[in-house]
């Protein structure tokens, strides 16, 4: 260290007595010169000032960020991803209630009318909700898509209810094709709308989790701390070794301020990062067998002969698995400890069985053995479709409730750690700045 | 797959055949560039009719134009009525026809192989699924008649048949026809002792998906144990038959006395000339009615104001008094989408003559089908006005 000794020269009151300054106003050629001591303490002063104040603004601007972040996720990202999943889900169950019902008898069942009033009401509070919240800052094409959704749902009730009416005055042929227009409404405009407004939403969510939990702002304010830290410490031996080993309080006191404010940092932040990515995987799944379940039943109703069902039942079962890379698979390993790992293996189990039936179903419909088809579609024993998709759909519901506590409460945890964080840092920079200052004015008093 | 009528699954080779017989039956109009040929002065019903056409320009581009269509081998022969007559209006547009079954049609359309495909039947939820841009414009009313081989009844009779008996006949527990069940249907009429010999189509085919989904309203256990399909499990009834085409249930008829068979009603006349007898098949009132235009337009007229935007919809069994029980629209499939604005602006122009035009009596009486109802076309105008 090439500085020169601060050792000052005054007498001091304060000091105890038999204090001997060391080598006083002695120059030691190639040495600064002791009068340069005073400046030196002044700069360093400043710089400490300014980098208390920087590490202020750095770390309140940091915690700002996240925790804006955090509380979007929680408050808002969340909810509407939540929103438009359910409203996905909804819409398929409306369609799957619908048109079993239709096929069972022209007298519906008390439960299967409330059921799909059920979830008409559902899915239309959860477009309200998404709506509201769509601004016109969203993409063009989820703005789109809830319009698509809001046009769309009158014309599929509509259809519903005048198939219905047909139905039930005995009409069962003209009520079949009506039901098949509102089926392709639903299959063919609802249904991809609120598919794509879920990964418009998810996406959202999981940007506003990646801006909670992102690096650039935290690991800026670490560098500063870091480099305010080295600064500090620097200064403090060089005090040390000229003052006859003096601890100086005022920056030692700033120190143990900053590692204060760092830590607290640090682990708001850990807290926040354990924040896991939304049940993408298992949201995904689940729209995948409402869709085979949909298809089964739409392709039942149209008997057309037609092949284009049993050609998308297998590229989507070849997607959902499970199997290596496939959704289930994939749900089943990345989903948290002690979320929907274990209901994501049941899924996986039980959707093979399902999987039978189907390859039955359409087996039968290659036949053209319509009747038989009609009682494993919507029959309600144990081994009929409609009781193997509720099996899957059950399964897949666990899981995606399991991990969504988890993610809520580890977002909503994130949210807190950030609490009291902004202001915290802000008072840990005015009593580093006061410490620093106090700590080098003592010194420099011995030079008056 | 699909609602196909027809002739259109026989081999590649006689598809090949009837589209090449097809194309040389249509006066190829080679005119090519003719001055003044775009706009002909002639009256133009198409262009002058008021009403909903809008979007829909009066009259085809001015460049020469190639139109091409499969499909239906029961719209066929008025395809090829209409393609004559609109050339002769705007000599500028050729349209190639071929009776290809509504199956190939409906692929040639949604594969943009050709211009317009024919169809009996409406498009499944497949269809619409594999191609969404498709669309299926009714362009007029057709109906089935049940036919059937009985030389010994006296001439001028039409037995009465409903759905309960002839599913009974199809399902081979009505085997004769002096049974008492068709004979209460018809008092007073000498039924012979014949076999019955149910014959049915073996291609898939719309007419099947019709015939099955009367059976399947009248006769509950019909509904359940076979229900109704373009194709569907028939019963193993003894004697049955199974024929190809709609040309193919006539002659398959023809060749067995006691035979009952469901045949397309432009084919009526054919059946006829063949000496087949025609039935008065019960309706949802239990009244007895043949296929005139008469019933048949009062059949349609009960379902106009429940037709969706999209036109899907099953006129089987309505709720007409003296309507005629099994009629359908034959539907045009065309996709909104088309490559170029002058090949969208000419299929319009096209189809919005068929509706018109095209409907009078000179083209659907030949053929025996009836035109559409004005609010019907209204909605085929709207239809047609998506086509880009």
């Amino acid at each position: 260290m090439a500085l020169q000794s601060p050792a000052p020269a005054s007498p001091a009151a304060s000091r105890p007595p038999g204090y001997v300054p060391a080598a006083p106003r002695r120059r030691t050629p190639g040495r600064l010169s002791a009068a340069a001591t005073p400046t030196r303490l002044r700069i360093l002063m400043i710089i400490l000032l300014l980098a208390s104040l920087a590490w202020g603004a750095v770390g309140a601007w940091t915690v700002i960020q996240h925790a804006s972040a955090a509380q979007d996720v929680v408050s808002t990202s969340e909810p509407l991803s939540l929103s438009a999943q359910q409203m996905y889900r909804s819409l398929s169950d409306a369609d799957v209630t619908a048109t079993t019902a239709f096929l069972t008898g022209p007298s519906e069942s008390l439960p299967a009318r409330q059921r799909y009033a059920a979830d008409i009401a559902q899915a239309a509070s959860d477009l309200t909700s998404l709506s509201d919240a769509a601004t016109t800052a969203s993409g063009q094409q989820l703005r789109s898509s809830l319009a698509a959704v809001s046009t769309g749902l009158p014309v599929y009730t509509g259809y519903v209810a005048q198939a219905k009416a047909w139905y039930s005055l005995g009409y069962l042929l003209t009520g079949g094709s009506l039901m098949q227009v509102g089926t392709e409404v639903m299959h063919l405009t609802l249904l991809p709308a609120a598919r794509t407004i879920y990964a418009q939403e998810n996406a959202g969510l999981v940007t506003a989790s990646a801006r909670a939990t992102g690096l650039p702002w935290i690991v800026v304010a670490l560098v500063l701390a870091a480099g305010i830290a080295v600064v500090l410490f620097r200064a403090q031996r060089w005090l040390w070794r000229h003052t006859h080993r003096r601890v100086n309080y005022g920056l030692v006191a700033a120190s143990v301020v900053l590692a204060a404010g760092v830590l607290w940092l640090i682990v708001a932040f850990v807290v926040a990062r354990a924040d896991l990515p939304p049940a993408e995987t298992l949201a995904q799944a689940a729209i995948d067998i409402q869709q085979i379940r949909g298809d089964q039943i739409i392709n039942l109703i149209s008997r057309s002969g037609d092949k284009t069902f049993v050609q998308d039942f297998h590229s989507v079962r070849s997607q959902l698995g499970p199997g290596p890379g496939t959704m289930l698979t994939d749900a089943a390993a990345t989903s948290p400890s002690g979320g929907g790992t274990q209901w994501a293996s049941a899924a996986a189990h039980d959707v093979q069985t399902w999987y039978g039936v189907n390859d039955q179903v359409y087996r039968l419909d290659s036949t053209a053995q319509y009747a038989a088809e009609t009682q494993l579609v919507i029959g309600t024993g144990a081994n009929s479709s409609a009781a193997g998709f509720d099996r899957v759909e059950t399964d897949l519901s666990r899981a995606i409730a399991a991990d969504q506590v988890i993610f809520h409460a580890s977002a909503t945890a994130g949210d807190n750690a950030f609490t009291g964080l902004e202001a915290g840092i802000i008072v840990a920079a005015v009593l580093m700045a006061l410490g620093c200052a106090w700590g080098l004015s003592v010194r420099l008093a011995e030079y008056r | 797959m699909v609602q196909a009528l027809s002739e259109g699954h026989r081999s590649v080779a006689l598809r090949y055949r009837v589209l090449l017989s097809a194309v040389a039956a249509v006066p190829l109009a080679l005119v090519v560039g003719c001055a003044g040929s775009g706009n002909p002065g002639s009256p133009n019903s198409a262009a002058l009719s008021p009403g909903p056409g809008g979007g829909i320009p009066p009259a085809p581009a001015s460049a020469p134009e190639t139109l091409t269509e499969t499909g239906s081998t029961l719209l066929f022969p008025l395809m090829g009525a209409w393609a004559s007559a609109y050339h002769r209006q705007y000599p500028n547009v050729s349209i190639t026809t071929a009776g290809t079954g509504s199956g190939k049609g409906i692929s040639d359309a949604s594969a943009g192989t050709v211009s317009i495909g024919a169809s009996d039947a409406y498009l499944s939820s497949g269809d619409l699924v594999k191609n969404p841009t498709l669309v299926n414009i009714p362009l007029a009313i057709s109906a089935q008649q049940v036919n059937y081989n009985l030389p010994g009844l006296p001439p001028r009779v039409h037995l009465r048949l409903d759905g309960s008996v002839l599913a009974r006949m199809y399902e081979g527990t009505i085997r004769a026809w002096n049974d008492p069940a068709i004979a209460a249907l018809n008092p007073g009429v000498a039924l012979p002792g014949t076999r019955v010999v149910p014959v049915h189509r073996s291609d898939s085919s719309g007419d099947t998906f019709l015939f099955t989904s009367y059976l399947s309203t009248h006769y509950p256990a019909w509904n359940s144990a076979i229900g109704y399909g373009t194709t569907v499990a028939w019963p193993d009834a003894s004697g049955s038959r199974a024929a190809q085409g709609n040309t193919g249930m006539v002659h398959g008829c023809q060749a067995a006395p006691g035979c009952v068979a469901y045949i397309g009603i432009s084919y009526l006349s054919a059946a006829l000339a063949a000496g087949l007898g025609e039935a008065q098949l019960a309706n949802t009132l239990g009244q007895y009615v043949l296929p005139t235009p008469a019933t048949i337009s009062a059949a349609v007229a009960s379902f106009v104001s429940s037709t969706p935007t999209s036109e899907t919809i099953s006129m089987v069994d309505g709720p007409a008094s003296g309507g005629y029980p099994i009629v359908n629209y034959e539907y045009a499939i065309v996709s909104v989408k088309q490559r170029s604005a002058t090949r969208g602006r000419d299929i319009k122009v096209f189809l919005h003559w068929a509706i018109t035009t095209g409907n009078s009596a000179q083209y659907l009486d030949g053929v025996r089908f009836q035109p559409l109802p004005g609010p019907v076309v209204s909605l085929c105008d709207a239809q047609i006005a998506k086509i880009s």
